[in-house]
Parts: structure tokens; C-alpha cells; sequence
């Protein structure tokens, strides 16, 4: 687990960096030298599990079964890291102004990349469990690094007190599981061992959903997020709600896949279904009424969180596959608005009007970053929608569930195209607070080119699954 | 094409109508009674009663005064190390039996907080002075 | 290759037109690029006696999708009707100014691919990206140009449309997930469809026909339409109504009528119902306008409703009219939208109490005006008499129990139409409210309108060039 070492060995460095370094921007030099680096290690781990594999010596167990790798989760790390890496090229510069302590707000990164390596080769709840917290904790604090914004600090406190709480349930769930079924081995999950359906396993799994459900904000444990996105600086809630979101989504997708694989499906479809109604309904209604771009995709990212459900209803390989593209599609998308976002002085919808005019390259990157989240064809969007609807639809009894997630996916297209209308239909003088530099339009240029050639042909994606 | 909310019933909707009795029933007796000990009950006023209760001592000033945080950083940091060296005891009883490779990572866990103790001190949590 | 040409050419020539500069070099380069087009198109419908030409390349693996056309005549002869829209408006606004002319004349190229690709994907999930990518560029027109409520009803235009889009997206994986293999082959799906149970077709053709109903418009869904014909500039409008409408029509006759038999037998008395409230819905509210945009807007709800009856009346004779009427109401409209521009821009306003003594001071334009308006309302000589008779003789055919009532109010339907085009071209080109001297065609506009004339009349006279093909 070369990539597992490396972030916290990149974490701590960037920490003591932070004790010498004077210079902001080097942070910035630094932390994206570092992320290529973890990219890298990450793309040579795949490499090197797949030779292993060729002569039949890999073996997907690690450390006495407590993490299990497989080309699956060894690629969702390459993708996630170099995702963190566009999201250090594109966001940096806002990072450094978010307050004096850069190199500690970089060593979080790394500490929650460490996290993300966890949950998506947990193979026993005790791992997911410190997944989760060393994934949640540098939230906290990140969600709190703009001290003297009383929005920052309001973010902070309620993000760790909610947090704290689900994680609570979190481990009662995990102590009930383990209860039940004498084992934290998430492949040793029998809830029919004694004949009949093991009621405190299933109580279990609840406390569960419940937890996790909490971390990626699906409703009605999602009260916390408005605020804390809208609260936290602007960089951190771009980091917050793609990379962490998706994450949590592959560890949740990988428990009731391989964890809770025999659970009635019925039940499941059930329960995932009335969470995943709830989510779609109050993220996107709510989106539809607010005022400010940021809590918008704020409310957004809640309404995504219910397309993702579909891969935790799925559970299947098509889910598999619906995972990959959408954690890309989604995070792409998601940073690179939040990059244009970043850039402007005025995060209501007015401040975008006109911004086409001024601004062509902003606006185009935003658009296609928005029509993405939208889900219109042509963009990873529509192939992300479209898998995990596949992936839901396979299972029994979800027809409806889906025509509901389309319905409502045409409200969001209310919200999303909003800040079209105000880029390409209105007129206005959007200000910029910095400038566009090329080393954006660049990082811009990948995002949008990606966004539209995996929107064509996602199977680039899928080459290791 | 299953519909997962059909809720199905054999004997129909209305065997659940002493249910929804029960539950206006409840909520009835519940309203009424607090509307009754709003309505009958004695009242009673004073200044004392709407002032924190401080042990019987009077008052002193605002409590929403600012204060140093260097105590609850010291305090947090003991804590932080005092766990450290719990950790030692579980090793220290089987020292024998976990041999070097034991001792090496036992060895790998006081480098990391080295690191850390050096990165607080460095930091200047432990400064006591401003 | 010609299919891949009619693809290629408008996108590679909308794309670089974002590059130009010029109003002018733009304008010549989108003429030349849709003329262009229209050289394929008519060639490629020339070559269609020998075969009908279908390719496939591999495109999505892991999926089973691929890029698959298909040039067959229906297909061939809408590609016809939309390489020949495209130049023929261009060159009758040539002297139109548009702000950001780059943009628009791109965007206007990019949703000619976008359709191109609609009428020949032979994958149904080609299919549905090239349905939806005809509508963003389509959308950003009727956005950023138009009248001052464009905003709006471009955005209520989109909702709707999208709406339906997804609606039969959640259809379409539904059907494919049913398929032998995972495959969106047009073959596959056909045996797919008609094997599902009756319960099934029957959910999946709603939720088809919804995404193809929005965009014909038929009639409960049609409240998106008037608002977007009148606020959009003219080649837009063209663009929704002469082509987008036939996207509809094109998807029921390809992918709807023959992929869900059971569900057409089900629905198709009620979608006729429908047809026909809307052919009298449409025609009633055209009468009471005094806008014309918005006349010519109800007007095509109750034109498109004859369409829609051909097509679910099953006969031949019904089958033949709807394809031709479908080509020949998309040339009168185009003619009819590129006069009442003509007119707006001289006078300065699209109302008709206020408008008057055109035949005075614009003779031609009177006689283009008249003519199209007798096509409009399937005048024997005209096109758009060929494809009315056809359709009436196919309902009258009908094994349909109704269909002598139903024939005889759609019927009612043309004397309606006969009632309300007449009576506008009264008000426009005679009276004397307007007392107004204005300029005839200019060179331009005459070369376009005089093409269009000669189409009505040609295929009104010597119909078997058309039907010939069918």
C-alpha cells in the first residue's frame, strides 16, 4: 500500500514545510509536486498489482485481511487523486487566501486523501470506521480555517458536533454487526446464519445507513450541509462535496455490496428507495429557491448524492461501473464550477450576468460544467445518470423510484441553467477578484475536455473494471 | 414493473381505523391537559426567577467574557500524549513475545509523535507567554 | 460516407464559424456550408433507388452501442427538408443584422447537425444523443435572441422538451436492459419491444410517446409552442417549427409505432383524440389571434395533428401522406415564417389589425404571401394539397371504428384553416390602415422565396416526384 504510506508521510511533510516555509505560493508548488507524486505511486501500485496478478502472486488481502485491493479500488484511487490534483492546479491560489496557515490546510488534503485510500480498500468496519474519521476530522477543521468569518466558524462547529454524533451511530452500528455476526470481516456477513432474518444485524445495518448516509449528506440527514458548505471557504467545500462525497459513496456502495449481499433486496430497495426519494425531493426543490450560487450547488450536491444512490441500490456490476463515472463526472464538474465560481466577487446569480460577454472562456467552462451536473448528453453527466439508472433498474421493483430521479433531475435543470441564463442571456458587469491566469485556462481547458470526451465515450473510464 | 409503495393489505385500509382512534384519543388527552394546567395553574412572577442559578451566590458580571485558549491547548496536547503512553502498556506486557518486529513498530509509533512534539513545539503551542 | 458528409459538413462548418469575425465572411461561410449540405442530401437521396445505405462502427463496447445510420427514404427525404431549410433562410436574412453573428450562424449550423443526426441514427442511444443535442444549440438561440421575453418561454420550451427526454430515457435503459446482450442495435430493439408484455409496452409508449409528443407539439402538451414561436428571431423559429416538430413525427414513426405494437394498438384511438382536439383547439385559438407569429404557431398545432392521425390511422395510403405532408408543410412553413418576417421588418409590427395595403406596395410579396397561404390551407395545385388528400384517404381507410367522424371533424379542421389564413392574408394585403410606402423583395429574398414557390408548385402539379420515392 505504497499510496496508503504515502499521504501520510506527504501530510506530515507538508506540515513541517509549513514550519520553515515562509512563502505562500511555494505551498502551493509543493502540495501539487506532492499529489503527482501520490498520482503516480497510485498509477505504479495498479501497475504493479496487475504484474502480480499476470503471474498469479497478487494477493488482494493486506495486512491480515484488513484491507482487501483489487484493480477496481486501485483505479478509483488513481482517478481520485488525480482529481485532487486538477483541484490543487485550479483552486491553489484561493486556498492561500483563505488564512496564514497554508501548509497545514494542504497536510489535511493529504490527511483525508489517506481516509479515501481507507474506504475504498476497507475489507473489516474497524478500517471503515477510521476511514471515516480521518476523512471527517480535517473536514472540521478545514470547514473552521476562516477564523475570523463567523460563517466559517458556525460551519465548523456545526459540521463537528452533527459529525461527532453520526459517527456515535456509526460505531453502535458497527457494535451491533459485530454482535450479531462475531465478526468485523464485511465478507463474513451471514443474516440468515441461524435460519431466520438476524434482527440485530439488520438494526445494525440501519445504524449504518444512518451514519453514512449523515457523511454523504443523503436526506433526512442532510440538515448539516447548506450550512456547512455555504460556510466553509470556498476551495474547501469544492474539496468537500466531490472527492469525500464520492468516497464515502464507494465505501457505502461497497458495504451493501459486498457487506449486506444477502440481504433481502426487497428490504433494500425499500429502505434506499424512501432515502433516496427524500433526497432527490428536498435537494432539488430546495435548490430551485436559493439565491446564492454557492449554496445552490450546495443543495445540488445533496440532489446528486441522490442520483448516487442509485449505485448503493444497485449493488451490482453495473453500479461498478456507474460508480467510477460518476465520482469523475460529478467531482469534474463540481471543481470546475467551483473554479469559475472562485474567480468571481459576487456569488449570487446577478453576479454572473453577462459573464459570456466579458469572460467567453469562464462561461464556457462553467456551462459545460453545469450542463454536465445536468446530465444533457455529449457531457460525462449523461453516461454518469445514465449507469446508475441502469444499475438501479436492474434491480426489482424500481421502475418508478427512477421515473421519479428524471423528473426531478428535469427540476434541476432549473437551477443549473439559471446561471446559463445569467452568463449568455443577461447583461451585466461581472468583477472578477483575481485574475485569469493561464495556468487556469489551462486546468479549465483539461476539466471542460474531459467532462466532454468521457460524456462520449465513458468506456475510457472503465478500462480497469 | 413492482411498485414498492403499494402498501398491500388483505383485509383493506379501514382495520387500521382503531388505530388513528387511538392516536386523536392520545392527542386529545395530551392537549387538553396542558391546556388545563396552563389555564388552572398558579402564576407566579418574580425577577429572581429568570436569573441563572449560580449556587446561591450572587451574580457577578457577564460571563460571555473573552479568556485565553492556551489552557485548552496544553490540556488537549497532555491528553494527546498521556494516550501514548497507555499504548505503552499493552507493550510493555507482552514485550517478550512480539520480539523486534514488535519493538520496531512500537519504535515506528514514538518516531511519529516525535514528529508530532516537535511540529507543537515549533508551532509554539506550548508557549505559556505571548 | 454521404450519411457521415451530412453529419460532418454542418458540424465542421458551425464549429468554425465561431471563429469568424465578420458579419459577412460568417453569413458566406454558413451559406456556403448548408449549401453544401444540401448537395449531399440531394445526392444522397438520388442514390437511394439502388439500396439503402446503413453503416455501423463500434462506438461504445461495454455498452453495445454503436454509431449506426441509417439513410432510408423517410430519413433521407427529412435530411432533404433540412439542408434545404437551412440555406434557403439564410439567404432570405441575409440582410438581416444579428448581434454576435459568429455565434448565431455556429449555433444555427451545429443544430443542423444535431437534427441530421436525429433522422439517420439507426442506434438507439445515437438516437437519443443526437435528440438531445439538436435542442442545446436550439435553446441558446432562442435565449439570447429574440424579443424580450425570450427568456422565458426559450427556457419553458427547454423544460418541457428535456423533460420528455428524460422521461423516455428512463424508458429507453429500461428497454435495453431487457435486450438479449446489452444492445441498442435498431433490429435488436424492434424484436425486443415487441416481445415484452402488454403492460410493459404499454409504460414504456407513454413514456416514448411524451418525449416525442412535447416536441411535435400534440395537444395537452403543447403550451411551450406559441410562446416560443413568437419570441424567437425568424430562422429559429423555422428552425422549431419546420424541422424540431418533424423530430417528433420522424421518432414516432421509427422508433415509437413499430418498437411497441401492443402499446400502438392500446393508445392509438386516444392519441388520435388527442390529434383531433388539438387540430380544433389549434385552429379555434388561430382565429382569435392578432398576432401572426403566434397565428402561424396554432396553425401548425392543428396542421401537425393531421400528421399525427395519418400516422396512427395505419394505412398506407395514410402512412405516404404523412412523410410527404411532413416534407411539404416544413417547405410552406419555412416560406410562410420568411414572409411574415418580411413584413415585420418593413412595418415594423406583427399585428394584423394593424397592418394593411401590402398588395399595393409590395406586389410580389402579396403573391408569395397568397400562394403560400393556398399551400397552407392544401389548395388543389399546391404541395400541401398531396399530402392532406393522402392523409384524409388513409383515415378514411382506417380500421379505426370512429373513422368516418374522425375524417369528417379533421376535415372541419381545414375549413377552420381555410377560415383564419384567409382571413389574415385579407387584413395584411388589402385594406388601407397601413398607408406605407415600403420596398418589395430585394434580390435575395426573392431568389429564396421564389425557390420555395416553385417547390409548392412543382410538387403540387408533379406530386409522383415525391411519392415515387415512397
Amino acid at each position: 500500500m505504497k499510496p496508503l504510506i504515502a499521504t501520510a508521510v506527504f501530510a506530515i511533510l507538508m506540515m513541517f514545510a509549513a514550519l520553515t516555509v515562509k512563502e505562500k505560493k511555494s505551498f502551493t508548488h509543493f502540495a501539487a509536486i506532492l499529489m503527482l507524486g501520490l498520482v503516480g505511486l497510485n498509477v505504479w501500485e495498479l501497475a504493479d498489482y496487475n504484474r502480480l496478478l499476470a503471474s498469479a502472486q497478487a494477493s488482494p488481502d493486506l495486512f491480515g485481511k484488513m484491507l482487501r485491493v483489487d484493480n477496481y479500488a486501485l483505479w478509483f484511487n488513481v482517478l481520485m487523486s488525480s482529481c485532487s490534483f486538477f483541484y490543487i492546479l485550479l483552486v491553489g491560489r484561493s486556498i492561500e487566501k483563505v488564512g496564514v496557515h497554508v501548509g497545514e490546510y494542504y497536510a489535511l488534503h493529504f490527511f483525508i486523501l489517506c481516509g479515501v485510500f481507507l474506504l475504498s480498500t476497507y475489507n473489516n468496519l474497524l478500517i471503515l470506521f477510521l476511514g471515516i474519521e480521518i476523512l471527517s476530522i480535517p473536514q472540521y477543521i478545514l470547514s473552521g480555517s476562516d477564523k475570523r468569518n463567523l460563517k466559517s466558524s458556525e460551519a465548523s462547529l456545526k459540521y463537528f458536533l452533527m459529525g461527532a454524533f453520526s459517527t456515535g451511530i456509526l460505531l453502535m452500528g458497527i457494535v451491533l454487526l459485530y454482535g450479531a455476526m462475531g465478526t468485523f470481516d464485511i465478507h463474513g456477513f451471514n443474516f440468515y446464519a441461524t435460519g431466520t432474518l438476524n434482527i440485530m444485524g439488520v438494526v445494525g445495518v440501519l445504524f449504518m445507513l444512518v451514519a453514512l448516509g449523515f457523511k454523504v449528506s443523503a436526506a433526512p440527514m442532510h440538515f448539516w450541509t447548506p450550512d456547512v458548505y455555504d460556510g466553509s471557504p470556498t476551495p474547501f467545500t469544492a474539496f468537500m462535496a466531490t472527492i469525500v462525497k464520492v468516497s464515502v459513496f464507494f465505501a457505502f456502495m461497497r458495504l451493501f455490496m459486498e457487506g449486506f449481499a444477502n440481504l433481502d433486496p426487497y428490504w433494500k430497495v425499500t429502505v434506499l428507495g424512501t432515502i433516496t426519494v427524500l433526497t432527490l425531493l428536498i435537494g432539488n426543490i430546495t435548490a430551485v429557491y436559493q439565491q446564492s450560487v454557492k449554496r445552490m450547488l450546495a443543495y445540488s450536491s445533496i440532489a446528486q448524492a441522490g442520483f448516487m444512490m442509485f449505485v448503493v441500490i444497485g449493488s451490482n456490476a453495473m453500479a461498478m461501473k456507474g460508480m467510477i463515472i460518476y465520482a469523475v463526472a460529478y467531482t469534474l464538474a463540481t471543481v470546475g464550477i467551483f473554479g469559475v465560481l472562485l474567480k468571481l466577487k459576487d456569488y449570487t446569480y446577478d453576479g454572473f450576468n453577462g459573464l459570456a460577454k466579458k469572460h467567453p472562456f469562464l462561461a464556457l467552462i462553467a456551462s459545460i460544467c453545469l450542463m454536465s451536473l445536468a446530465g444533457i448528453p455529449l457531457t460525462a453527466g449523461f453516461f454518469a445518470k445514465w449507469f446508475v439508472i441502469a444499475a438501479a433498474l436492474e434491480q426489482p421493483g424500481t421502475f418508478w423510484l427512477v421515473i421519479f430521479a428524471l423528473v426531478m433531475a428535469a427540476v434541476s435543470l432549473y437551477y443549473y441553467f439559471k446561471v446559463i441564463m445569467a452568463m449568455y442571456f443577461k447583461t451585466g458587469e461581472p468583477e472578477l477578484i483575481t485574475p485569469v491566469t493561464t495556468m487556469d485556462k489551462v486546468v479549465m481547458a483539461i476539466i471542460g475536455s474531459a467532462v466532454i470526451v468521457f460524456g462520449i465515450a465513458p468506456d475510457m473510464l472503465l478500462a480497469w473494471i | 414493473m413492482c411498485n414498492f409503495l403499494w402498501l398491500a393489505s388483505t383485509e383493506g385500509i379501514g382495520s387500521y381505523a382503531p388505530v388513528l382512534i387511538q392516536l386523536l384519543i392520545a392527542g386529545a388527552v395530551v392537549s387538553l391537559l396542558m391546556l388545563l394546567t396552563h389555564i388552572l395553574g398558579p402564576k407566579r412572577k418574580t425577577k429572581d426567577k429568570l436569573i441563572n442559578f449560580e449556587s446561591g451566590i450572587e451574580q457577578i458580571g457577564n460571563a460571555r467574557k473573552p479568556m485565553g485558549v492556551k489552557y485548552f491547548i496544553v490540556a488537549i496536547l497532555f491528553v494527546l500524549f498521556d494516550v501514548e503512553v497507555i499504548f505503552f502498556y499493552p507493550y510493555a506486557v507482552n514485550f517478550r513475545e512480539l520480539g523486534t518486529e514488535g519493538f520496531l513498530a512500537v519504535l515506528m509509533f514514538v518516531a511519529l509523535f516525535v514528529c508530532g512534539f516537535v511540529y507543537v513545539i515549533k508551532k509554539g503551542a506550548l508557549k505559556w507567554e505571548d | 460516407m454521404s450519411l457521415i458528409l451530412l453529419l460532418v459538413i454542418p458540424l465542421i462548418t458551425g464549429l468554425a464559424s465561431f471563429a469568424f469575425r465578420k458579419a459577412q465572411a460568417v453569413k458566406a461561410w454558413a451559406l456556403f456550408g448548408s449549401l453544401l449540405t444540401l448537395v449531399v442530401a440531394a445526392l444522397s437521396l438520388c442514390g437511394i433507388k439502388e439500396q439503402t445505405h446503413t453503416i455501423s462502427y463500434t462506438w461504445l463496447p461495454t455498452l453495445g452501442a454503436s454509431f449506426a445510420l441509417q439513410g432510408s427514404v423517410t430519413a433521407l427525404l427529412m435530411t432533404l427538408l433540412t439542408a434545404i431549410v437551412f440555406p434557403l433562410t439564410l439567404l432570405a436574412q441575409w440582410n438581416k443584422d444579428i448581434e454576435q453573428p459568429h455565434r448565431f450562424y455556429g449555433l444555427m449550423l451545429l443544430a443542423q447537425a444535431g437534427l441530421m443526426g436525429v433522422f439517420l441514427a439507426h442506434d438507439l442511444l445515437l438516437f437519443y444523443f443526437f435528440w438531445e443535442l439538436a435542442l442545446i444549440p436550439v435553446y441558446f438561440l432562442a435565449g439570447q435572441w429574440g424579443d424580450k421575453d425570450r427568456i422565458k418561454s426559450s427556457f419553458k420550451f427547454f423544460v418541457y422538451t428535456f423533460l420528455g427526454s428524460l422521461l423516455m430515457l428512463g424508458g429507453l435503459i429500461y428497454l435495453y436492459l431487457q435486450t438479449p446482450n446489452g444492445n441498442f442495435d435498431y433490429d435488436t430493439i424492434l424484436a425486443t419491444g415487441a416481445a415484452l408484455p402488454m403492460a410493459v409496452q404499454n409504460t414504456l409508449f407513454v413514456l416514448f410517446f411524451i418525449a416525442f409528443g412535447i416536441k411535435m407539439p400534440i395537444f395537452p402538451l403543447h403550451s411551450w409552442q406559441a410562446g416560443a414561436y413568437e419570441q424567437t428571431l425568424t430562422p429559429v423559429t423555422i428552425v422549431l417549427s419546420a424541422l424540431m416538430v418533424k423530430m417528433g413525427l420522424f421518432g414516432v414513426i421509427k422508433w415509437l409505432y413499430p418498437v411497441f405494437p401492443s402499446g400502438t394498438e392500446q393508445f392509438g384511438n386516444i392519441i388520435m383524440i388527442l390529434a383531433l382536439i388539438g387540430i380544433i383547439y389549434g385552429s379555434m385559438l388561430a382565429i382569435v389571434q392578432k398576432d401572426i407569429k403566434r397565428l402561424i404557431a396554432y396553425s401548425s398545432l392543428a396542421h401537425v395533428g393531421l400528421m399525427i392521425m395519418g400516422i396512427f390511422a395505419d394505412t398506407h395510403n395514410a402512412s405516404v401522406g404523412v412523410v410527404a405532408q411532413m416534407f411539404n408543410h416544413g417547405i410552406t412553413i419555412t416560406g410562410l415564417w420568411l414572409v411574415v418576417d418580411m413584413i415585420e421588418r418593413r412595418y415594423g409590427t406583427r399585428n394584423m389589425n394593424e397592418l394593411g395595403g401590402l398588395a399595393g406596395a409590395a406586389p410580389q410579396m402579396t403573391i408569395a404571401l397568397v400562394v403560400i397561404t393556398f399551400s397552407s390551407i392544401a389548395l388543389p395545385l399546391t404541395n400541401g394539397f398531396v399530402g392532406e388528400f393522402l392523409l384524409f384517404l388513409g383515415i378514411f381507410e382506417s380500421t379505426n371504428p370512429n373513422h368516418i367522424i374522425y375524417m369528417a371533424i379533421a376535415g372541419l379542421g381545414i375549413i377552420l384553416g381555410a377560415i383564419y389564413m384567409l382571413n389574415m392574408v385579407q387584413k395584411v394585403a388589402y385594406g388601407n390602415k397601413k398607408e406605407m410606402a415600403i420596398a418589395d423583395m430585394s434580390m435575395n429574398e426573392r431568389l429564396s422565396i421564389y425557390l420555395i414557390l416553385a417547390v409548392i408548385i412543382i410538387l403540387g402539379v408533379y406530386p409522383n416526384l415525391l411519392l415515387q420515392l415512397l
